[in-house]
């Protein structure tokens, strides 16, 4: 794909296009601010490679809060992401035991940013918690329904193809057995998740 | 609860989903992204953002340019200072090596007024207003010629000369000789003063030798003060030929005494001391008298030679009879200058 600089959208403009899942917004997003993350976490002890880890990790604090509808942006777009990243990179850097941090912008300590961000950043750590949990649950769910569920739930295939993959007589045969399938990773799921 | 965590499940699994798949969006954007662009802005990155960075890093590099050229104008500012100190200093200190023994009387005011006993007019307004230099002087003749140094009444408005005994006499001066530092004045100026008998010592003009005992008589303070050494050497001051350096216990106000050798001639007038060693003191050669007396004008003498005495009374004496007949000739000389 081309560096797509045909139109510069505004931050608005941005969120929006993430929420509806717009390919062309969420590239020039990432390649908009991601020099920003990689100078700072490459000025502060880290590799290039971390830099992207904590750039699409907080991207997706960011979409995920977007999709939930509950997202509100009280400062710039671009402070948000580099709080959100600067936060995620001395969590990791705590656990390097290193805590040399040359700040290079001064908004990341903004109150209202930092406010918001905590809390973001809390339901990004349940998520988390929730998400390695779930990977874990689907690993010991075991075949065929792991990947019926994956193949209905993640990569959004239809009844109908299900039905052909695993070679049901039909799509309600399916249906009951992606239903039973569920039923086991929910039991899987919260006796862990309680606990 | 059943229903309630069936959706919960489900909803999780889609979210689950959501992110799996936005994951591989974003790894699929960081693929397809020219890393080179984006280190380069990176580095733009750096250079606005960071603009206390900017003088930090200019400080980097100039830091050791900077710490040699701070310490090269600390080295040289006080360097000079120092080396301007010295020279001054050293250049003071040749100055200030030779003292004249002049008295500043200010400090010895209230004393002053103690000792005067004479309470006849002139002494009180004396004693009212106090003179700002003294110093010795003794008689030449018994008719009222009289020697002392030329620092002492130099600038005088108006000179007295007060004796051992507190008679008080006004001076004029007559001539001054500022090369060899004498100065002759003439008491019988002043209706007061009448004649002496003669003078007890003599002026022997012969070189003295080293190691001759001598001995002075002064004024340091209100009352005369004896105080005897040895000639020790045949130059006064850096080598000069017209003082003797005598080893003997000198002040401020002995300048202008007499020194003599211990037959009780006068072989010189106290004028200085080394102020950086102890004991060393000059005395003008008496020959310089001579020239000086020499030197004044015919008509201030009126036509009276001045003759010096040449007969010694005081050879054979010991010398508390010496000293008990010479401090009558042995005057303190009071000036006064305008401020």
């Amino acid at each position: 794909m081309k560096e797509s600089r045909r139109t510069v959208l505004s931050d608005d403009e941005l969120l929006k296009g993430l929420s509806t899942g717009s390919d062309e917004a969420l590239t020039q997003l990432y390649r908009r601010y991601f020099p920003m993350i990689l100078h700072f976490v490459t000025t502060n002890s880290g590799s290039e490679d971390e830099a992207k880890d904590i750039y699409q990790e907080a991207l997706i604090v960011l979409y995920e809060k977007v999709r939930s509808g509950s997202f509100e942006l009280h400062c710039l777009l671009k402070t948000y992401l580099y709080s959100v990243s600067r936060r995620l990179w001395l969590k990791q850097l705590a656990y390097k035991n290193r805590f040399l941090v040359n700040d290079i912008e001064s908004q990341a300590t903004d109150s209202a940013a930092v406010g918001q961000m905590s809390d973001d950043l809390n339901d990004h750590e349940e998520r988390d918690r929730q998400f390695d949990l779930m990977a874990d649950s689907l690993d010991r769910l075991g075949e065929p329904c792991r990947t019926l569920l994956e193949d209905f739930y993640i990569r959004h295939s239809s009844m109908q193809d299900i039905t052909e993959k695993f070679g049901y007589t039909n799509a309600d045969n399916a249906k009951t057995q992606k239903y039973k399938c569920l039923m086991r990773l929910k039991r899987l799921f919260f006796a862990e998740y309680k606990a | 609860m059943e229903a309630n965590e069936n959706q919960s499940i489900e909803q999780t699994l889609v979210a689950f989903g959501e992110r799996i798949r936005f994951r591989r969006k974003l790894s699929a954007i960081q693929q397809q992204i020219d890393m080179e662009a984006v280190r380069q802005e990176a580095e733009l990155y750096e250079s606005d953002a960071e603009q206390s960075g900017q003088i930090r890093s200019l400080w980097r590099t100039y830091r050791t340019t900077l710490a040699v050229a701070a310490s090269v104008a600390i080295i040289t500012t006080f360097g000079s200072i120092f080396l301007y100190r010295s020279y001054q200093q050293g250049h003071r200190q040749q100055e200030q090596q030779y003292s004249q023994l002049s008295k500043e009387i200010q400090a010895v005011k209230s004393s002053q007024k103690r000792l005067i006993n004479d309470i006849s007019g002139r002494s009180r307004a004396l004693s009212a207003n106090t003179a700002q230099v003294s110093g010795s002087g003794f008689m030449l003749t018994p008719d009222g010629y009289f020697v002392t140094n030329n620092h002492i009444v130099r600038d005088a408005d108006s000179v007295y000369v007060q004796s051992a005994r507190g008679e008080v006499y006004k001076a004029k001066i007559v001539h001054t000789d500022q090369i060899h530092d004498l100065a002759i004045l003439q008491l019988c100026d002043d209706s007061a003063f009448k004649s002496m008998s003669p003078v007890p010592y003599s002026f022997d003009a012969r070189t003295s030798d080293l190691g001759e005992r001598v001995f002075t008589l002064g004024y340091p303070r209100e009352e005369i003060v004896y105080g005897e050494g040895y000639l020790s050497s045949g130059t006064g001051y850096r080598g000069d030929s017209v003082a003797y350096q005598v080893a003997i216990s000198v002040n401020p106000g002995n300048s202008g005494g007499p020194l003599l050798d211990e037959k009780g001639n006068v072989i010189g007038i106290i004028s200085g001391k080394q102020t950086t060693s102890e004991g060393v003191s000059f005395a003008v050669k008496i020959n310089y008298l001579f020239e000086a007396i020499n030197g004044i004008p015919a008509d201030s003498l009126k036509g009276q030679p001045l003759r010096l005495s040449r007969k010694n009374t005081l050879a054979r004496l010991p010398r508390k009879q010496q000293i008990k007949r010479m401090q009558e000739y042995v005057y303190q000389v009071k000036v006064f200058k305008h401020k």
